[in-house]
């Protein structure tokens, strides 16, 4: 009953379908590191006191209103606020903050939930929340309670000068500090990507000392510059915004939750002429192109979401190519922009569904074998051919033994 | 064996190594007549050159922020204060005798803006000298028993409450205010502090609270600015102080008819107080005027030369010359603004500006030669007034309790037009508004600016690390010429003892004995000359001859007097200039080229060479320049005409220096008379 056909070569070619099943599943199973955008956190800071720097608590304030409106929830907030600019005997609207001297927005409404103010705002509580090293009696709403899947939003404000940054007008944070601070952050998987965006003088040399992968670092000026204000608000009697938070509100001002603006779009949005310094941004920790990655990865909390069939289903991190924009499909430019570089780089992260199904075709036999099984209803069928394909192996391994 | 070798390796070094900055000293005083004559034209130099050097002031403070907040008084306030003005000059009001009706007016206005009022009597304090009360606050005051129920005066004290500070801390505007003779000045001050007042009531950016005194200046306005202080800084707790003012029927009556007419309101009868004082503000209007634009003349000098923090003045200044369009003065001697020789100099230093500009562009730092020359007078004023150190108005009396304060003088281009009327009221409102907000904005004491300055112009300020050098330049010689002169010396007359006991340093006490009589003040002054030399001759004869007749070993003591005559006369400035710079600096000026050029003259005429001749002539000319009358004489001969120039001036400038608790008075007594006694001494010294 020998047959011509050397039993090995068709072993080998009955295999061949199962490894590639598997392998196009393990392909898409992720990592340890490389876990999924899960959920967005937002660390607000303004860290000077005095009525003079009015501005600092309403750039911080306006970050809030903002992050908020692009739908990160207030308990995954962090607001600290060094004075309390809106009970100051000085303002002549008590209880009222406004970045505009058009008053048409208080920014200190009825749902601000400052989480540290006044003294609290120190050094020490600051790097406490970002390295969750808390006292036990600090209670959940306090600290900064992300995980491996997070994506944070930093944002300070306040003096600064080369590698520092004034809290309190007694003690400073220094780049060293902060680098210390985000590292360990990383060491405990406290998050996925950092977005650390700061409005001081000098801002650039916060950044300095930064090392941990997956932090994205933006501030107002380079070394040697001045962060200035924005506009005065004569009827306050001070100055209410500084430039760089005045033309970042105004980037988001246009922006809704459904938008899909990239990060690099904001970035240069920024004109050194209108901030009288230069915005700097440090990538070189951050993987991903700026290109393709939404402002409210970071800004709002808007991330991909898996969809199962079942809602108890184990298997949800497997197939997760499966991304649904949730995003409008508007086309502008940025939009296509995106989807056409996600294309080329084959990114592991988002895979966007090709309604046309055209391009992926052309690429490889590999690529349309996955997409075919992207393709596939669900992931039972995915795992009856699997069987299917298990029963000749079978077969042929009982008859080879006997 | 060990010790012959010691000895050997001591002879091989002859001479111990001297250390350098031995060595450099030794150098300094062996040639202390060059280095004297360097410093001293260098530190001349230097004090005329401190225009050139004078710096732009800026904001130091900046919580301050000066003109951020635009001024919220309006035309409605500014008929308020009109209607006040309006009331006051009203002939109904100056019917009374002691002016009482005007108060009540004005406690009545105070009262109807909500504020609280009380009134505090005062009775005019003498004057007493305290020495040693340089820096120190005053006493709460003696008691003084002869209390008369005719003296007295009132001030009104209207206090408004932040409505969400802490209380804590308060501003205070003063206004003088003589209800028997008041001009219209006064009045309109009143009207303008009105203004302010009433929009203080309703703003709701207050931090602070806001005082309004309206100080009787019938006793003079220092005096009742100061018994207000006085009584608000140190609380009398216990009731013996009582048998005062209280005791006094019209008084009494005042406060009743107060205390009937509104009842439940916000009139105490008590001294009423706000928080620590954080600034102050006096404001005065002045009746007449002959320049073309409205002006506000700042006046700054506390009691000592001391001056209120810089930015205090930067604000007024920044606010009223680029928000009300005000132009500022400060006090100028003016009679320099025509010297011919000042703008000579002035065009020297341009032309050297411009000379060192073209060699290196980046050197900018001359200044036109009229600006030099308004520099200078303003520089000038600014030494005197600081070196008088008698405070230049009200705001003196701040300064001893360490709150700065200034005087603001509006001098309004005069017209009876009720518009121009208005215009200043609401321009002098608003500049006071906006001082009151940006010092509201305040989150500390004044402590970021200077305190230790010299005016060159409102927007221009010489600061304490410039203009020490002058000084530093002018005494650097007076300790090397005074050790070169005790070694000469010593070395020529090693068996000489040096008891030179100086003759006249007892005189200077008769000043001080000599009580202020109702003499003239020029037969006070006579009696006084004669007193001292007679006092001084006799001393002299009676200590001073027996030395003088011990021949040979004394043929160096005038050299050993001049030598204790520089260490002291280096010793006195070098304190006078802690207490009082400006003082020390015209002393220095004074004194040094005088104590340093003093020989005997005797020997000049010996030597009968020109150059001895030149310096008998220079010794004469100092020894009448350094007398101090005689100084003052031809200061003010300079500055008056000598027409003006009264013997009995210099007796009342100095009996107010007195009244005042001027160091400067101090320093005439103890260092200049005394070192000038010394001098003459050496000058006719018989060698």
């Amino acid at each position: 009953m020998e047959t011509f056909i050397n039993p090995k070569s068709l072993f080998h070619l009955l295999l061949l379908p199962c490894l590639l099943l598997y392998s196009s599943i393990a392909y898409n199973s992720s990592p340890v590191e490389a876990a999924m955008h899960t959920n967005n956190w937002a660390v607000l800071v303004c860290t000077s006191r005095f009525w003079f720097n009015y501005r600092h608590m309403a750039n911080t304030l306006s970050l809030y209103r903002t992050v908020k409106r692009l739908g990160i929830p207030d308990e995954r907030i962090i607001l600290m606020l060094a004075d309390d600019m809106a009970c100051n005997t000085r303002n002549k609207y008590p209880a009222q903050v406004f970045n505009n001297e058009n008053h048409r927005l208080n920014l200190y409404g009825d749902n601000v939930e400052v989480d540290y103010r006044g003294y609290e705002v120190t050094v020490e509580n600051f790097l406490r929340v970002l390295t969750g090293r808390h006292e036990t009696a600090v209670p959940r709403s306090k600290r900064l309670l992300s995980d491996e899947g997070s994506h944070i939003l930093l944002y300070m404000t306040g003096h600064g000068g080369d590698e520092f940054l004034k809290f309190q007008d007694s003690e400073e944070l220094q780049s060293h500090d902060l680098a210390d601070a985000v590292k360990q952050m990383k060491e405990k998987h406290r998050f996925k990507e950092l977005l650390i965006m700061v409005d001081t003088c000098q801002a650039a040399t916060l950044f300095n000392q930064l090392q941990s992968p997956g932090v994205l670092a933006i501030g107002s000026s380079m070394k040697g510059e001045n962060s200035y204000s924005h506009h005065l608000d004569s009827d306050v009697g001070v100055s209410v915004v500084d430039r760089f938070t005045y033309y970042t509100l105004a980037f988001f001002e246009r922006l809704n939750i459904y938008d899909n603006a990239s990060l690099s779009s904001l970035f240069s949005s920024y004109n050194p002429s209108l901030l009288m310094s230069t915005a700097y941004y440090r990538k070189d920790l951050y993987k991903r192109r700026l290109e393709e990655v939404p402002v409210t990865n970071f800004f709002g909390s808007v991330m991909e979401t898996i969809h199962t069939d079942a809602a108890y289903k184990a298997l949800s991190r497997r197939n997760s190519g499966r991304f649904e924009d949730e995003m409008s499909l508007d086309q502008s430019v940025h939009h296509i922009e995106r989807r056409m570089l996600i294309k080329v780089n084959d990114g592991y992260e988002i895979h966007d569904i090709n309604p046309e199904g055209e391009e992926g075709a052309s690429k490889c036999p590999w690529s349309t074998f996955r997409n075919k099984f992207q393709k596939a209803e669900n992931v039972d069928s995915l795992v009856n051919y699997g069987l299917v394909a298990m029963i000749p192996l079978l077969v042929i391994s009982t008859w080879l033994v006997q | 064996m060990a010790e012959t070798k010691e000895k050997s390796l001591s002879d091989e070094k002859p001479k111990p190594r001297v250390r350098p900055i031995v060595r450099l000293g030794i150098f300094l005083i062996s040639h202390s007549f060059h280095v004297s004559v360097v410093c001293c034209t260098a530190g001349v130099l230097a004090l005329f050159l401190l225009p050139v050097l004078a710096k732009n002031t800026y904001i130091s403070e900046n919580a301050l922020m000066p003109g951020s907040a635009s001024p919220m008084l309006s035309n409605q306030h500014v008929s308020d204060g009109n209607r006040l003005v309006k009331d006051l000059t009203n002939p109904n009001s100056k019917s009374s005798e002691t002016g009482i009706e005007s108060h009540k007016i004005i406690a009545q206005y105070m009262l109807d803006l909500g504020a609280e009022v009380s009134f505090h009597k005062f009775h005019p304090q003498m004057n007493q000298f305290h020495p040693l009360h340089f820096f120190s606050s005053p006493d709460s005051g003696k008691i003084q028993e002869n209390y008369s129920c005719s003296s007295y005066g009132i001030n009104t004290v209207g206090i408004i409450r932040a409505p969400r500070g802490d209380g804590k801390e308060a501003i205070v505007l003063v206004t003088p205010y003589n209800a028997l003779k008041s001009g219209f000045g006064e009045a309109l001050s009143l009207g303008i502090a009105y203004s302010v007042f009433s929009l203080l009531t309703q703003v709701t950016w207050l931090a602070k609270d806001i005082i309004w005194l309206v100080a009787d200046s019938q006793y003079g306005e220092y005096a009742a600015v100061a018994a207000w202080l006085r009584e608000y800084q140190t609380p009398k707790f216990s009731s013996l102080s009582a048998p005062n003012a209280e005791m006094c029927p019209d008084v009494n009556n005042l406060f009743e008819l107060k205390g009937h007419s509104i009842s439940g309101s916000k009139f105490s009868n008590s001294f009423r107080r706000a928080g620590t004082m954080a600034a102050a503000l006096v404001l005065k209007v002045r009746d007449q005027n002959e320049q073309f634009e409205d002006t506000i003349s700042i006046y700054a000098e506390a009691s000592n030369g001391q001056m209120p923090n810089l930015d205090l003045i930067n604000v007024v200044n920044y606010l009223a010359v680029h928000r009300q369009g005000l132009r500022v003065n400060v006090e100028k001697l003016w009679s320099l603004l025509n010297s011919s020789w000042l703008k000579s100099l002035g065009e020297i230093f341009e032309s050297l500006a411009k000379v060192a500009k073209s060699l290196y562009p980046k050197w900018k730092f001359g200044i036109p030669a009229t600006e030099y020359v308004e520099g200078t007078a303003t520089l000038a004023s600014s030494l005197y007034y600081q070196a008088l150190g008698v405070p230049t108005g009200p705001h003196g009396a701040f300064r001893d309790y360490q709150v700065d304060a200034i005087t603001l003088e509006i001098s309004p281009k005069f017209s009876l037009d009720k518009v121009w009327r208005n215009d200043i009221l609401l321009r002098g409102g608003r500049l006071i508004e906006g001082v009151i907000r940006s010092v509201n904005n305040l989150l500390e004491k004044f402590h970021q600016s200077f305190f230790l300055y010299l005016l060159t112009s409102p927007s221009k300020f010489v600061s304490v690390g410039v203009y020490m050098i002058a000084f530093a330049l002018l005494i650097a010689p007076l300790p090397m010429v005074a050790a070169s002169l005790y070694v000469d010396a010593n070395s020529s007359s090693k068996r000489s003892k040096g008891d030179s006991s100086t003759p006249s340093a007892i005189t200077d006490t008769d000043e001080h004995s000599i009580a202020i009589r109702s003499w003239s003040p020029t037969t006070s002054f006579m009696i006084w000359v004669l007193l001292s030399i007679l006092s001084l001759l006799t001393l002299n004869s009676v200590l001073a001859s027996p030395l003088a007749c011990a021949k040979a070993t004394q043929e160096k003591e005038w050299a050993l007097v001049k030598s204790v005559t520089i260490s002291s006369v280096f010793i006195g400035l070098g304190l006078m200039s802690v207490i009082n710079f400006a003082t020390a600096e015209i002393g220095a000026l004074l004194m040094v080229p005088m104590c340093l050029l003093a020989q005997p003259l005797k020997l000049d005429v010996r030597a009968g060479t020109l150059r001895s001749f030149c310096r008998m002539i220079c010794n004469l000319v100092l020894g009448h320049i350094a007398f101090p009358p005689a100084a003052f004489f031809l200061l003010k001969g300079m500055l008056d005409g000598f027409g003006n120039a009264n013997v009995g001036d210099f007796w009342m400038w100095v009996e107010s220096l007195w009244a005042w608790n001027s160091a400067t008075y101090l320093f005439i007594g103890m260092v200049q008379l005394p070192c000038w006694v010394l001098c003459i001494s050496i000058l006719f010294h018989t060698c």
